[in-house]
Protein backbone atom coordinates (compact mmCIF):
# COMPACT_ATOMS: atom_id res chain seq x y z
CA UNK A 1 0.00 0.00 0.00
CA UNK A 2 1.72 3.35 -0.79
CA UNK A 3 1.27 6.62 1.36
CA UNK A 4 0.29 9.60 0.04
CA UNK A 5 3.65 11.44 -0.98
CA UNK A 6 3.18 14.95 -0.34
CA UNK A 7 4.84 16.42 2.62
CA UNK A 8 2.35 19.28 3.23
CA UNK A 9 1.39 19.80 7.04
CA UNK A 10 -2.00 19.53 6.66
CA UNK A 11 -3.27 16.66 8.01
CA UNK A 12 -5.99 15.21 10.03
CA UNK A 13 -9.64 16.58 9.41
CA UNK A 14 -10.59 20.09 8.65
CA UNK A 15 -14.09 22.34 8.21
CA UNK A 16 -14.42 24.72 4.93
CA UNK A 17 -14.46 28.53 6.78
CA UNK A 18 -17.53 30.26 5.78
CA UNK A 19 -18.57 33.12 6.78
CA UNK A 20 -20.97 32.12 9.52
CA UNK A 21 -19.06 29.91 11.15
CA UNK A 22 -16.49 32.08 11.41
CA UNK A 23 -17.23 33.96 14.94
CA UNK A 24 -18.21 30.26 16.25
CA UNK A 25 -15.13 28.97 15.23
CA UNK A 26 -13.30 32.16 17.17
CA UNK A 27 -15.49 32.15 20.40
CA UNK A 28 -14.85 28.06 20.33
CA UNK A 29 -10.91 28.36 20.23
CA UNK A 30 -9.26 25.72 22.81
CA UNK A 31 -12.17 24.58 23.80
CA UNK A 32 -13.39 20.76 23.46
CA UNK A 33 -15.56 21.19 20.67
CA UNK A 34 -13.08 22.24 18.48
CA UNK A 35 -10.36 19.82 19.83
CA UNK A 36 -10.22 18.01 16.63
CA UNK A 37 -10.26 20.53 14.21
CA UNK A 38 -6.59 20.36 12.31
CA UNK A 39 -6.98 22.62 9.82
CA UNK A 40 -9.39 24.98 8.05
CA UNK A 41 -10.10 25.48 4.10
CA UNK A 42 -10.86 28.80 2.40
CA UNK A 43 -11.55 30.10 -1.54
CA UNK A 44 -8.89 32.58 -2.19
CA UNK A 45 -11.41 33.92 -4.86
CA UNK A 46 -13.66 35.40 -1.50
CA UNK A 47 -10.24 36.49 0.33
CA UNK A 48 -7.39 37.91 -1.96
CA UNK A 49 -7.08 41.50 -1.56
CA UNK A 50 -9.88 42.14 0.86
CA UNK A 51 -9.32 44.23 3.61
CA UNK A 52 -11.04 45.58 7.30
CA UNK A 53 -12.37 43.22 9.23
CA UNK A 54 -11.97 40.07 6.58
CA UNK A 55 -8.06 40.51 6.43
CA UNK A 56 -8.07 40.79 10.23
CA UNK A 57 -10.64 37.74 10.82
CA UNK A 58 -7.69 35.77 8.10
CA UNK A 59 -4.98 36.86 9.90
CA UNK A 60 -6.51 35.42 13.15
CA UNK A 61 -6.70 31.89 11.44
CA UNK A 62 -3.65 31.95 9.89
CA UNK A 63 -2.16 32.62 13.48
CA UNK A 64 -3.76 29.39 14.64
CA UNK A 65 -4.26 27.08 12.05
CA UNK A 66 -2.89 25.23 9.22
CA UNK A 67 -4.77 26.43 5.91
CA UNK A 68 -5.38 24.75 2.64
CA UNK A 69 -6.75 27.13 -0.13
CA UNK A 70 -9.61 25.32 -2.64
CA UNK A 71 -10.41 27.63 -5.43
CA UNK A 72 -13.58 28.25 -7.52
CA UNK A 73 -12.41 30.13 -10.67
CA UNK A 74 -9.43 29.33 -12.08
CA UNK A 75 -11.55 27.13 -15.03
CA UNK A 76 -9.01 24.71 -15.60
CA UNK A 77 -11.58 23.62 -18.32
CA UNK A 78 -12.39 26.85 -19.65
CA UNK A 79 -11.73 27.74 -23.45
CA UNK A 80 -10.27 30.83 -22.13
CA UNK A 81 -6.89 31.82 -21.94
CA UNK A 82 -5.49 30.78 -18.13
CA UNK A 83 -5.74 34.17 -15.93
CA UNK A 84 -2.22 34.15 -15.47
CA UNK A 85 -2.53 37.69 -13.48
CA UNK A 86 -4.82 36.11 -10.80
CA UNK A 87 -2.38 33.21 -10.42
CA UNK A 88 0.13 35.50 -9.61
CA UNK A 89 -1.91 36.71 -6.87
CA UNK A 90 -2.88 33.21 -5.83
CA UNK A 91 1.07 32.34 -5.36
CA UNK A 92 1.23 35.99 -3.53
CA UNK A 93 -1.06 35.17 -1.36
CA UNK A 94 -0.04 31.19 -0.95
CA UNK A 95 3.25 32.88 0.24
CA UNK A 96 2.16 35.40 2.41
CA UNK A 97 0.27 33.24 4.31
CA UNK A 98 2.32 30.34 4.14
CA UNK A 99 -0.19 28.02 2.93
CA UNK A 100 1.24 24.91 1.61
CA UNK A 101 -1.97 23.52 -0.65
CA UNK A 102 -4.21 24.70 -3.53
CA UNK A 103 -6.45 22.75 -5.22
CA UNK A 104 -9.11 23.06 -7.61
CA UNK A 105 -11.94 21.65 -9.45
CA UNK A 106 -11.93 19.79 -12.97
CA UNK A 107 -14.36 21.51 -14.36
CA UNK A 108 -14.66 25.33 -16.25
CA UNK A 109 -16.39 28.26 -14.96
CA UNK A 110 -15.83 30.85 -18.15
CA UNK A 111 -16.79 31.56 -21.44
CA UNK A 112 -15.46 34.84 -22.46
CA UNK A 113 -16.34 35.48 -19.08
CA UNK A 114 -17.22 33.94 -15.35
CA UNK A 115 -19.99 32.33 -14.51
CA UNK A 116 -18.79 31.54 -10.93
CA UNK A 117 -20.10 28.00 -11.11
CA UNK A 118 -18.65 24.74 -11.86
CA UNK A 119 -19.64 23.36 -15.59
CA UNK A 120 -18.75 19.54 -16.59
CA UNK A 121 -15.74 19.12 -19.26
CA UNK A 122 -16.38 16.88 -22.02
CA UNK A 123 -14.20 13.91 -21.23
CA UNK A 124 -12.36 14.02 -25.09
CA UNK A 125 -8.73 13.25 -25.68
CA UNK A 126 -8.51 17.07 -26.71
CA UNK A 127 -9.70 18.00 -23.53
CA UNK A 128 -7.64 15.73 -21.18
CA UNK A 129 -4.71 17.81 -23.25
CA UNK A 130 -5.72 21.34 -22.88
CA UNK A 131 -6.47 20.79 -19.25
CA UNK A 132 -3.66 19.06 -18.34
CA UNK A 133 -1.50 21.64 -20.02
CA UNK A 134 -3.18 24.95 -17.81
CA UNK A 135 -2.45 22.38 -14.74
CA UNK A 136 1.27 22.25 -15.75
CA UNK A 137 1.32 26.05 -16.47
CA UNK A 138 -0.71 26.63 -13.22
CA UNK A 139 1.96 24.29 -11.28
CA UNK A 140 4.49 25.89 -13.09
CA UNK A 141 3.60 29.71 -11.72
CA UNK A 142 2.76 28.65 -8.70
CA UNK A 143 6.19 26.72 -8.34
CA UNK A 144 4.79 24.22 -7.01
CA UNK A 145 2.16 21.02 -7.04
CA UNK A 146 -1.49 21.53 -7.31
CA UNK A 147 -4.40 19.06 -6.49
CA UNK A 148 -7.48 18.95 -8.68
CA UNK A 149 -10.60 17.84 -7.35
CA UNK A 150 -13.37 15.16 -9.00
CA UNK A 151 -15.95 17.56 -9.38
CA UNK A 152 -19.80 16.71 -9.04
CA UNK A 153 -22.34 17.23 -12.22
CA UNK A 154 -25.84 16.66 -13.86
CA UNK A 155 -24.92 16.50 -17.32
CA UNK A 156 -23.38 13.74 -19.19
CA UNK A 157 -21.72 15.03 -22.43
CA UNK A 158 -22.92 13.81 -25.51
CA UNK A 159 -19.37 13.58 -27.01
CA UNK A 160 -17.67 12.02 -24.64
CA UNK A 161 -15.07 9.44 -25.47
CA UNK A 162 -14.22 8.12 -21.89
CA UNK A 163 -15.55 7.62 -19.04
CA UNK A 164 -15.19 9.82 -16.29
CA UNK A 165 -12.83 7.62 -13.96
CA UNK A 166 -10.85 7.52 -17.15
CA UNK A 167 -10.59 10.88 -17.58
CA UNK A 168 -8.97 11.92 -14.17
CA UNK A 169 -6.30 9.17 -14.53
CA UNK A 170 -5.40 10.63 -18.03
CA UNK A 171 -5.55 14.41 -17.19
CA UNK A 172 -3.71 13.62 -13.44
CA UNK A 173 -0.89 11.37 -15.30
CA UNK A 174 -0.21 13.74 -18.22
CA UNK A 175 -0.60 16.81 -15.91
CA UNK A 176 1.54 14.99 -13.01
CA UNK A 177 -0.22 16.72 -10.29
CA UNK A 178 -1.97 15.47 -7.26
CA UNK A 179 -5.47 14.15 -6.74
CA UNK A 180 -7.93 16.25 -4.39
CA UNK A 181 -10.45 13.30 -3.94
CA UNK A 182 -14.14 14.64 -3.04
CA UNK A 183 -15.91 11.59 -1.70
CA UNK A 184 -19.14 12.95 -1.98
CA UNK A 185 -18.63 13.67 -5.80
CA UNK A 186 -18.36 10.63 -6.51
CA UNK A 187 -21.33 9.18 -4.85
CA UNK A 188 -23.16 11.98 -6.28
CA UNK A 189 -22.33 11.30 -9.82
CA UNK A 190 -22.81 7.30 -9.13
CA UNK A 191 -26.43 8.34 -8.73
CA UNK A 192 -26.99 10.68 -11.50
CA UNK A 193 -24.87 8.74 -13.97
CA UNK A 194 -25.53 5.27 -12.25
CA UNK A 195 -21.90 4.00 -12.35
CA UNK A 196 -20.56 1.91 -9.04
CA UNK A 197 -19.04 4.23 -6.82
CA UNK A 198 -17.49 1.47 -5.03
CA UNK A 199 -15.06 0.95 -8.42
CA UNK A 200 -14.90 4.27 -9.29
CA UNK A 201 -13.17 4.84 -5.68
CA UNK A 202 -10.75 1.57 -6.84
CA UNK A 203 -10.01 3.07 -10.13
CA UNK A 204 -8.45 6.56 -8.57
CA UNK A 205 -4.52 6.65 -8.57
CA UNK A 206 -4.41 6.37 -5.02
CA UNK A 207 -0.63 7.28 -5.00
CA UNK A 208 -1.60 10.88 -6.12
CA UNK A 209 -4.12 11.81 -3.54
CA UNK A 210 -3.14 14.44 -0.51
CA UNK A 211 -6.47 15.63 0.33
CA UNK A 212 -10.19 14.69 0.35
CA UNK A 213 -13.97 16.33 0.60
CA UNK A 214 -16.53 14.92 2.34
CA UNK A 215 -19.91 16.53 1.95
CA UNK A 216 -23.70 16.35 2.39
CA UNK A 217 -26.25 16.95 -0.71
CA UNK A 218 -29.77 16.79 -2.02
CA UNK A 219 -31.55 14.34 -3.01
CA UNK A 220 -33.95 15.39 -5.58
CA UNK A 221 -35.16 11.82 -7.09
CA UNK A 222 -34.17 8.72 -7.56
CA UNK A 223 -31.60 9.29 -9.81
CA UNK A 224 -31.00 13.20 -9.29
CA UNK A 225 -28.71 14.24 -6.48
CA UNK A 226 -28.11 18.23 -6.36
CA UNK A 227 -24.41 19.17 -4.47
CA UNK A 228 -25.51 21.49 -2.34
CA UNK A 229 -23.69 20.27 0.86
CA UNK A 230 -26.21 21.53 2.74
CA UNK A 231 -27.37 18.21 4.12
CA UNK A 232 -25.57 15.94 6.80
CA UNK A 233 -23.40 13.36 5.30
CA UNK A 234 -25.22 10.70 4.84
CA UNK A 235 -24.06 6.74 5.45
CA UNK A 236 -23.29 5.83 2.38
CA UNK A 237 -20.91 8.33 1.81
CA UNK A 238 -18.95 7.76 4.82
CA UNK A 239 -19.01 4.08 3.94
CA UNK A 240 -16.99 5.35 1.20
CA UNK A 241 -14.82 7.51 2.47
CA UNK A 242 -14.11 4.23 5.33
CA UNK A 243 -13.25 2.24 2.45
CA UNK A 244 -10.98 5.40 0.72
CA UNK A 245 -9.30 4.90 3.75
CA UNK A 246 -8.57 1.70 3.55
CA UNK A 247 -7.56 0.82 0.23
CA UNK A 248 -4.95 4.46 -0.19
CA UNK A 249 -4.23 4.81 3.29
CA UNK A 250 -5.74 8.37 5.64
CA UNK A 251 -5.42 11.36 3.96
CA UNK A 252 -6.54 14.69 5.49
CA UNK A 253 -10.16 15.68 5.26
CA UNK A 254 -12.31 18.14 5.45
CA UNK A 255 -16.34 18.32 6.21
CA UNK A 256 -17.57 20.82 3.30
CA UNK A 257 -20.67 22.70 4.39
CA UNK A 258 -21.86 25.50 2.12
CA UNK A 259 -25.62 26.09 2.58
CA UNK A 260 -28.31 25.44 5.27
CA UNK A 261 -24.95 25.96 7.51
CA UNK A 262 -25.83 24.57 11.05
CA UNK A 263 -24.42 25.90 14.12
CA UNK A 264 -21.29 24.49 15.06
CA UNK A 265 -21.29 21.93 17.33
CA UNK A 266 -23.41 20.14 14.67
CA UNK A 267 -20.86 20.70 11.89
CA UNK A 268 -17.83 19.76 14.39
CA UNK A 269 -19.85 16.02 15.01
CA UNK A 270 -19.14 15.91 11.46
CA UNK A 271 -15.68 16.74 11.68
CA UNK A 272 -14.97 14.36 14.87
CA UNK A 273 -16.49 11.28 12.96
CA UNK A 274 -13.87 12.14 10.39
CA UNK A 275 -11.33 12.17 12.87
CA UNK A 276 -12.63 9.09 14.42
CA UNK A 277 -12.50 7.22 11.14
CA UNK A 278 -8.96 8.62 10.64
CA UNK A 279 -7.97 6.86 13.75
CA UNK A 280 -9.68 3.79 13.27
CA UNK A 281 -6.97 0.83 13.64
CA UNK A 282 -6.39 0.37 9.28
CA UNK A 283 -6.10 4.00 9.59
CA UNK A 284 -3.19 4.32 12.29
CA UNK A 285 -1.27 1.88 10.51
CA UNK A 286 -1.25 4.13 7.10
CA UNK A 287 -0.79 7.41 8.45
CA UNK A 288 2.01 9.41 7.87
CA UNK A 289 4.71 10.03 11.12
CA UNK A 290 3.62 13.74 12.48
CA UNK A 291 5.72 16.14 10.73
CA UNK A 292 7.45 19.16 13.46
CA UNK A 293 6.65 21.73 11.30
CA UNK A 294 2.89 21.21 10.70
CA UNK A 295 1.47 22.77 13.92
CA UNK A 296 2.18 26.37 13.21
CA UNK A 297 2.90 29.00 16.46
CA UNK A 298 -0.16 29.62 18.63
CA UNK A 299 0.11 32.94 19.91
CA UNK A 300 -0.57 32.74 23.63
CA UNK B 1 -21.68 30.06 -34.21
CA UNK B 2 -19.02 32.20 -35.70
CA UNK B 3 -15.66 31.19 -37.97
CA UNK B 4 -13.31 31.05 -34.76
CA UNK B 5 -15.97 29.10 -32.59
CA UNK B 6 -16.27 26.64 -35.39
CA UNK B 7 -12.14 26.75 -36.26
CA UNK B 8 -12.78 25.20 -31.88
CA UNK B 9 -11.91 22.18 -30.98
CA UNK B 10 -15.25 19.91 -30.74
CA UNK B 11 -15.14 19.75 -26.92
CA UNK B 12 -14.49 23.85 -26.22
CA UNK B 13 -17.82 24.32 -28.81
CA UNK B 14 -19.65 22.45 -27.01
CA UNK B 15 -18.90 23.99 -23.76
CA UNK B 16 -19.73 27.42 -25.17
CA UNK B 17 -22.64 26.18 -26.60
CA UNK B 18 -23.57 24.97 -23.37
CA UNK B 19 -22.96 28.39 -21.44
CA UNK B 20 -24.62 30.27 -24.07
CA UNK B 21 -27.28 27.89 -23.69
CA UNK B 22 -27.24 29.03 -19.67
CA UNK B 23 -26.95 32.71 -20.33
CA UNK B 24 -29.68 32.74 -22.79
CA UNK B 25 -32.21 29.35 -23.34
CA UNK B 26 -34.84 31.34 -25.48
CA UNK B 27 -31.93 32.52 -27.74
CA UNK B 28 -29.87 29.37 -27.50
CA UNK B 29 -30.69 25.76 -27.86
CA UNK B 30 -28.59 23.30 -25.27
CA UNK B 31 -26.57 21.38 -27.14
CA UNK B 32 -27.42 18.39 -29.16
CA UNK B 33 -28.47 14.95 -27.57
CA UNK B 34 -28.39 17.16 -23.77
CA UNK B 35 -30.67 15.82 -21.53
CA UNK B 36 -33.51 18.72 -20.94
CA UNK B 37 -34.39 18.04 -17.40
CA UNK B 38 -30.73 18.02 -16.58
CA UNK B 39 -30.25 20.87 -18.51
CA UNK B 40 -32.31 22.34 -16.44
CA UNK B 41 -30.23 22.10 -13.53
CA UNK B 42 -27.70 24.19 -14.63
CA UNK B 43 -29.87 26.84 -16.18
CA UNK B 44 -31.25 27.24 -12.70
CA UNK B 45 -28.42 26.86 -10.40
CA UNK B 46 -25.97 28.91 -12.26
CA UNK B 47 -28.63 32.16 -12.80
CA UNK B 48 -29.64 31.35 -8.91
CA UNK B 49 -26.03 31.70 -7.51
CA UNK B 50 -25.35 34.72 -9.44
CA UNK B 51 -28.66 36.38 -8.57
CA UNK B 52 -28.42 35.61 -4.98
CA UNK B 53 -24.53 37.22 -5.14
CA UNK B 54 -26.12 40.13 -6.75
CA UNK B 55 -29.22 40.52 -4.71
CA UNK B 56 -26.79 40.25 -1.33
CA UNK B 57 -25.46 43.53 -2.46
CA UNK B 58 -28.60 45.31 -3.20
CA UNK B 59 -31.20 44.71 -1.03
CA UNK B 60 -32.79 48.48 -1.36
CA UNK B 61 -32.97 48.37 -5.33
CA UNK B 62 -33.93 45.30 -5.40
CA UNK B 63 -37.18 46.00 -3.39
CA UNK B 64 -37.59 49.54 -5.13
CA UNK B 65 -37.73 47.65 -8.52
CA UNK B 66 -40.03 44.07 -7.17
CA UNK B 67 -39.69 40.88 -8.39
CA UNK B 68 -40.63 40.82 -11.47
CA UNK B 69 -38.32 43.34 -12.64
CA UNK B 70 -35.61 43.27 -10.62
CA UNK B 71 -35.47 39.34 -12.09
CA UNK B 72 -35.44 40.75 -15.70
CA UNK B 73 -32.85 42.92 -14.83
CA UNK B 74 -30.20 40.49 -13.21
CA UNK B 75 -31.52 37.98 -16.52
CA UNK B 76 -30.20 40.69 -18.65
CA UNK B 77 -26.65 41.34 -16.84
CA UNK B 78 -25.90 37.23 -17.20
CA UNK B 79 -27.41 37.20 -20.41
CA UNK B 80 -25.04 40.36 -21.84
CA UNK B 81 -22.36 40.67 -19.21
CA UNK B 82 -18.60 39.03 -19.82
CA UNK B 83 -17.80 39.16 -15.76
CA UNK B 84 -13.75 39.88 -15.83
CA UNK B 85 -13.20 39.29 -12.46
CA UNK B 86 -13.12 35.71 -10.47
CA UNK B 87 -13.45 37.29 -7.34
CA UNK B 88 -16.68 37.20 -5.82
CA UNK B 89 -16.69 40.89 -4.24
CA UNK B 90 -16.36 42.45 -8.02
CA UNK B 91 -19.99 40.55 -8.98
CA UNK B 92 -21.89 43.46 -6.94
CA UNK B 93 -19.05 45.96 -8.91
CA UNK B 94 -19.84 44.50 -12.60
CA UNK B 95 -23.96 44.99 -12.25
CA UNK B 96 -23.12 48.04 -10.92
CA UNK B 97 -20.97 49.04 -14.02
CA UNK B 98 -23.54 47.30 -16.16
CA UNK B 99 -26.88 49.54 -15.30
CA UNK B 100 -25.89 52.78 -16.90
CA UNK B 101 -27.02 50.78 -19.99
CA UNK B 102 -30.24 49.81 -18.98
CA UNK B 103 -32.99 52.22 -20.29
CA UNK B 104 -35.66 51.43 -18.51
CA UNK B 105 -34.68 51.86 -15.02
CA UNK B 106 -36.03 54.77 -12.57
CA UNK B 107 -33.79 57.86 -12.70
CA UNK B 108 -32.49 57.28 -9.06
CA UNK B 109 -31.80 53.46 -9.58
CA UNK B 110 -27.94 54.00 -10.69
CA UNK B 111 -27.20 56.36 -7.31
CA UNK B 112 -29.08 54.06 -5.20
CA UNK B 113 -26.77 51.10 -6.58
CA UNK B 114 -23.52 52.85 -6.05
CA UNK B 115 -24.93 53.95 -2.46
CA UNK B 116 -25.70 50.32 -1.29
CA UNK B 117 -22.49 48.87 -3.35
CA UNK B 118 -20.39 51.35 -1.69
CA UNK B 119 -20.83 49.45 1.62
CA UNK B 120 -19.34 46.85 0.26
CA UNK B 121 -16.59 48.11 -0.92
CA UNK B 122 -15.65 50.48 2.09
CA UNK B 123 -16.02 47.19 4.42
CA UNK B 124 -13.76 45.34 2.12
CA UNK B 125 -11.15 48.26 0.68
CA UNK B 126 -7.47 46.98 1.55
CA UNK B 127 -6.24 49.70 3.56
CA UNK B 128 -2.66 51.04 4.77
CA UNK B 129 -3.09 53.40 7.90
CA UNK B 130 -0.14 55.64 8.16
CA UNK B 131 1.84 55.89 11.18
CA UNK B 132 -0.31 58.70 13.65
CA UNK B 133 -0.85 59.71 17.24
CA UNK B 134 -4.91 60.02 18.12
CA UNK B 135 -4.11 63.34 20.39
CA UNK B 136 -2.43 66.41 18.90
CA UNK B 137 -3.04 69.50 17.46
CA UNK B 138 -5.46 68.89 14.27
CA UNK B 139 -4.59 72.41 12.30
CA UNK B 140 -0.69 72.47 13.21
CA UNK B 141 -0.55 69.06 12.06
CA UNK B 142 -1.53 66.70 9.39
CA UNK B 143 -4.97 65.12 9.93
CA UNK B 144 -5.72 61.40 9.09
CA UNK B 145 -8.82 60.62 8.03
CA UNK B 146 -9.80 57.06 8.19
CA UNK B 147 -7.86 54.95 5.41
CA UNK B 148 -11.49 53.70 4.01
CA UNK B 149 -13.28 56.63 3.21
CA UNK B 150 -15.68 58.38 0.73
CA UNK B 151 -16.75 61.43 0.13
CA UNK B 152 -20.15 60.57 -1.99
CA UNK B 153 -22.48 63.39 -3.81
CA UNK B 154 -25.81 62.28 -4.87
CA UNK B 155 -29.08 64.36 -7.06
CA UNK B 156 -31.49 62.00 -5.26
CA UNK B 157 -31.77 61.35 -1.59
CA UNK B 158 -30.34 57.87 -1.72
CA UNK B 159 -30.10 57.48 1.91
CA UNK B 160 -34.39 57.62 2.53
CA UNK B 161 -35.01 55.55 -0.76
CA UNK B 162 -37.40 52.46 0.16
CA UNK B 163 -40.41 50.90 -1.56
CA UNK B 164 -42.58 53.38 0.39
CA UNK B 165 -40.34 56.32 -1.19
CA UNK B 166 -39.45 56.67 -4.40
CA UNK B 167 -38.26 60.11 -5.35
CA UNK B 168 -40.12 61.51 -8.27
CA UNK B 169 -37.20 64.23 -9.21
CA UNK B 170 -33.84 65.55 -8.19
CA UNK B 171 -33.16 67.52 -5.23
CA UNK B 172 -32.73 70.98 -5.97
CA UNK B 173 -28.71 70.46 -4.07
CA UNK B 174 -27.21 67.19 -4.27
CA UNK B 175 -26.69 65.42 -1.53
CA UNK B 176 -23.39 65.08 0.29
CA UNK B 177 -22.65 61.73 2.11
CA UNK B 178 -19.61 60.60 4.47
CA UNK B 179 -18.67 56.83 4.62
CA UNK B 180 -15.97 55.20 6.24
CA UNK B 181 -14.29 52.71 7.92
CA UNK B 182 -14.24 53.32 11.77
CA UNK B 183 -11.36 52.08 13.86
CA UNK B 184 -13.57 49.04 14.62
CA UNK B 185 -14.28 47.90 10.89
CA UNK B 186 -17.76 49.04 11.15
CA UNK B 187 -19.06 50.93 8.24
CA UNK B 188 -20.77 54.44 8.49
CA UNK B 189 -22.39 56.79 6.75
CA UNK B 190 -22.81 60.52 7.54
CA UNK B 191 -24.54 63.27 5.94
CA UNK B 192 -23.25 66.33 5.86
CA UNK B 193 -22.79 69.90 4.56
CA UNK B 194 -20.41 70.44 0.79
CA UNK B 195 -17.83 72.53 2.83
CA UNK B 196 -17.29 69.38 5.44
CA UNK B 197 -16.95 66.80 2.79
CA UNK B 198 -14.81 70.01 0.60
CA UNK B 199 -12.37 69.75 3.35
CA UNK B 200 -12.14 65.69 3.88
CA UNK B 201 -11.31 65.21 0.24
CA UNK B 202 -8.79 68.20 0.44
CA UNK B 203 -7.20 66.36 3.87
CA UNK B 204 -7.86 62.39 2.27
CA UNK B 205 -4.38 62.49 0.75
CA UNK B 206 -2.83 63.17 4.10
CA UNK B 207 -0.51 66.10 2.63
CA UNK B 208 -1.64 69.33 3.87
CA UNK B 209 -1.66 70.34 7.84
CA UNK B 210 -5.32 71.38 9.02
CA UNK B 211 -4.63 74.76 8.36
CA UNK B 212 -3.70 74.90 5.09
CA UNK B 213 -6.44 72.77 4.35
CA UNK B 214 -8.50 75.42 5.20
CA UNK B 215 -6.88 78.07 4.07
CA UNK B 216 -7.03 76.20 0.53
CA UNK B 217 -10.82 75.75 1.46
CA UNK B 218 -11.29 79.79 2.22
CA UNK B 219 -9.33 80.48 -1.29
CA UNK B 220 -11.54 78.74 -2.76
CA UNK B 221 -14.88 79.30 -1.50
CA UNK B 222 -13.78 82.97 -1.71
CA UNK B 223 -13.80 83.50 1.76
CA UNK B 224 -12.61 86.93 3.51
CA UNK B 225 -12.78 86.05 6.98
CA UNK B 226 -9.88 83.59 7.12
CA UNK B 227 -9.68 84.04 10.85
CA UNK B 228 -13.32 83.36 11.17
CA UNK B 229 -13.22 80.23 9.02
CA UNK B 230 -9.90 78.81 10.90
CA UNK B 231 -11.78 78.80 14.17
CA UNK B 232 -14.78 77.48 12.99
CA UNK B 233 -12.58 74.60 10.90
CA UNK B 234 -10.75 74.23 14.05
CA UNK B 235 -13.98 72.97 16.18
CA UNK B 236 -14.97 70.81 12.68
CA UNK B 237 -11.70 69.19 12.35
CA UNK B 238 -12.20 68.02 16.33
CA UNK B 239 -15.78 67.40 15.99
CA UNK B 240 -14.24 64.73 12.86
CA UNK B 241 -12.30 63.23 15.64
CA UNK B 242 -14.50 62.77 18.07
CA UNK B 243 -16.66 60.93 15.00
CA UNK B 244 -13.63 58.69 14.44
CA UNK B 245 -13.53 60.01 10.77
CA UNK B 246 -10.41 61.65 11.56
CA UNK B 247 -8.24 59.43 13.44
CA UNK B 248 -5.36 61.97 14.86
CA UNK B 249 -2.19 63.52 12.79
CA UNK B 250 0.95 62.31 11.19
CA UNK B 251 3.84 61.03 12.40
CA UNK B 252 7.29 60.44 11.21
CA UNK B 253 7.70 59.68 7.58
CA UNK B 254 6.17 57.31 4.63
CA UNK B 255 8.59 54.56 5.67
CA UNK B 256 6.16 54.28 8.72
CA UNK B 257 3.28 53.08 7.14
CA UNK B 258 1.77 49.93 7.88
CA UNK B 259 -0.54 47.09 6.13
CA UNK B 260 -3.93 47.12 8.17
CA UNK B 261 -3.80 43.16 8.08
CA UNK B 262 -0.88 42.98 10.55
FE1 LIG C 1 -15.37 19.28 -2.91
Amino acid sequence: MKQAQSHHPIKGAGLGLKRELLPQIQAAYGTGLTAHLDFVEIAPENWIGAGGKYAKQLAWFTARYPIVCHGLCLSLGGPDPLNEDFLHQVKQFLDQHQIPLYTEHLSYCTDGGYLYDLLPIPFTEEAVHHVAGRIRRTQEILERRIAVENASFYVASPIAEMDEASFIRAVLQEADCDLHLDINNIYVNSVNFGFDPHAFLREMPGERIVYAHIAGHDQEAEDLIIDTHGQDVIDPVWQLLREAYELFGVFPTLLERDTNIPPLADAMREVNKIADLQMAPQGIARQQPADPISRKRVPA
Amino acid sequence: MSDTESSLPLFQQYQLAFTAHIRHPRQHMRPAGVQAKRMRVYNEIVFNNLQSSVGACYPVLQRVLGKRAWQALVRRFFAEHQASSPFFRDIPKAFLEFLPQVGTLPPYAVSLAHYEWVELAIASADTVTPLLTAEGDLLQGIPIVAPALAVLVYDYPVQKISARFKPRQALPEPVHLLVFRNEQDEVKFVEMNAMTARLLQVLQPGELTGLAALQQLGLEMGHADTDALISFGGALLEELRQQDIVWGIAVGDEAGIRPDAS
